[in-house]
């Protein structure tokens, strides 16, 4: 697959960069430095993005932090929901290699082993200066067509797949409370 | 320590012979009882008004090659806490459940049972209560090596040396 783009396509990333919806899904401790973000301190709104309850409305999506492997399930459960484009942001340490968790029997250690990640903020936890850091970086990505990381699922699934069936043994989600 | 607690004590001394009792704070004592004595104890207090089962967990002791079962109860009426602990074999661990005592002990001992392996008689319910999928020998137990396990299942991130990075960090140049 080639990532080239048409005119049209450019205009629209262009437009998509300046209105993006965040999931809010929070998963490790990385949550906390969002509220900050998100209100009048250092006000989000002013990138144009906003928190977005569902995944199905959802442009941009967080992993705030250690992803355990029940976590991980539902995480690729939502990223799946999304339309495209979407994008991921892995937040801290613990998406990039573990952080203090690299030790852990219930958590994953990379996280762009089973979903594609944009871009990596490094930190524990990065603080909403880095955020926004991160959120005007991913917007010139892009811009500039660099943010591919929802092609590179669709072109490698079976590669993504495989090493989610490797850590997990099964994907789909049992809840005995539900079922 | 309370003198309610004291007299309690005597009592339980009394009815169970002697055990071990040891003081941690004033409205805090722990006892290390036998195990066939546990459910009597538990009884007891639980009728002198030790009525909140707090938590039940459990110790791997891996060098006495024992599991320590470990209850808190406590008291709403003067706020006292009872640690009731005893010592179970770590080879095929089996103990008694206190579900009829208190029906919230079956989650507290689904969980040991998850984490460590221990049989409750009486408990119907042992299905795993946190993890998912989980295909080791349980985690908590001190023989599990969590790091090993991590390698084999979570793949980490290999990283180049770059020693002149590094010398120039090392030199103050760069900011690490």
């Amino acid at each position: 697959m080639s990532y080239e783009r048409t005119i049209w396509e450019k205009i629209a990333d262009n437009l998509r960069s300046r209105s993006m919806w965040m999931l809010h899904y929070c998963t490790g401790c990385g949550a906390v430095e969002l509220p900050p973000s998100m209100t009048s301190r250092f006000d989000m709104e002013r990138l144009g993005m906003g928190p977005m309850a569902t995944p199905r409305q959802a442009d941009i999506f967080l992993i705030t932090g250690y992803l355990s492997v029940k976590t991980l399930r539902r995480v690729i459960y939502t990223y799946e929901q999304m339309p495209d484009p979407k994008y991921v942001v892995g937040f801290g340490s613990c998406t990039i290699n573990g952080g203090i968790y690299y030790d852990s029997y219930a958590t994953i250690n990379r996280v762009d082993y089973y979903i594609p990640v944009d871009l990596y903020i490094a930190g524990c936890m990065p603080r909403p200066e880095a955020i926004f850091e991160a959120f005007t970086e991913l917007m010139r990505m892009i811009r500039k067509g660099e943010a591919i990381g929802w092609k590179k699922y669709k072109e490698n699934y079976e590669w993504y797949k495989q090493n989610q069936l490797k850590s997990l043994g099964e994907v789909y989600v049992h809840d005995e409370f539900h079922e | 320590m309370m003198n309610s607690m004291n007299d309690l004590l005597e009592e339980l001394k009394k009815l169970f012979g002697n055990f071990e009792v040891q003081e941690i704070d004033e409205r805090e004592v722990k006892i290390d009882v036998e195990s066939d004595k546990v459910v009597g104890i538990l009884t007891t207090l639980k009728s002198k008004g030790y009525s909140h089962l707090s938590l039940l967990t459990c110790v791997d002791w891996i060098n006495e090659n024992k599991f320590e079962l470990i209850y808190i109860l406590y008291s709403w009426q003067n706020g006292c806490k009872f640690i009731v602990a005893t010592w179970i074999e770590r080879k095929n661990p089996k103990f008694v459940t206190v579900m009829n005592l208190w029906p919230v002990a079956r989650f507290y001992e689904r969980e040991i049972h998850e984490f460590f392996g221990v049989e409750f008689e009486g408990n119907d319910d042992m299905k795993p209560l946190i993890l998912e999928l989980w295909d080791d020998i349980p985690p908590l137990r001190k023989d599990f090596d969590p790091l090993e396990y991590s390698k084999k299942k979570f793949p980490g991130r290999q990283y180049d040396k770059d020693v002149i990075q590094e010398a120039l960090i090392f030199r103050g140049d760069k900011n690490g």
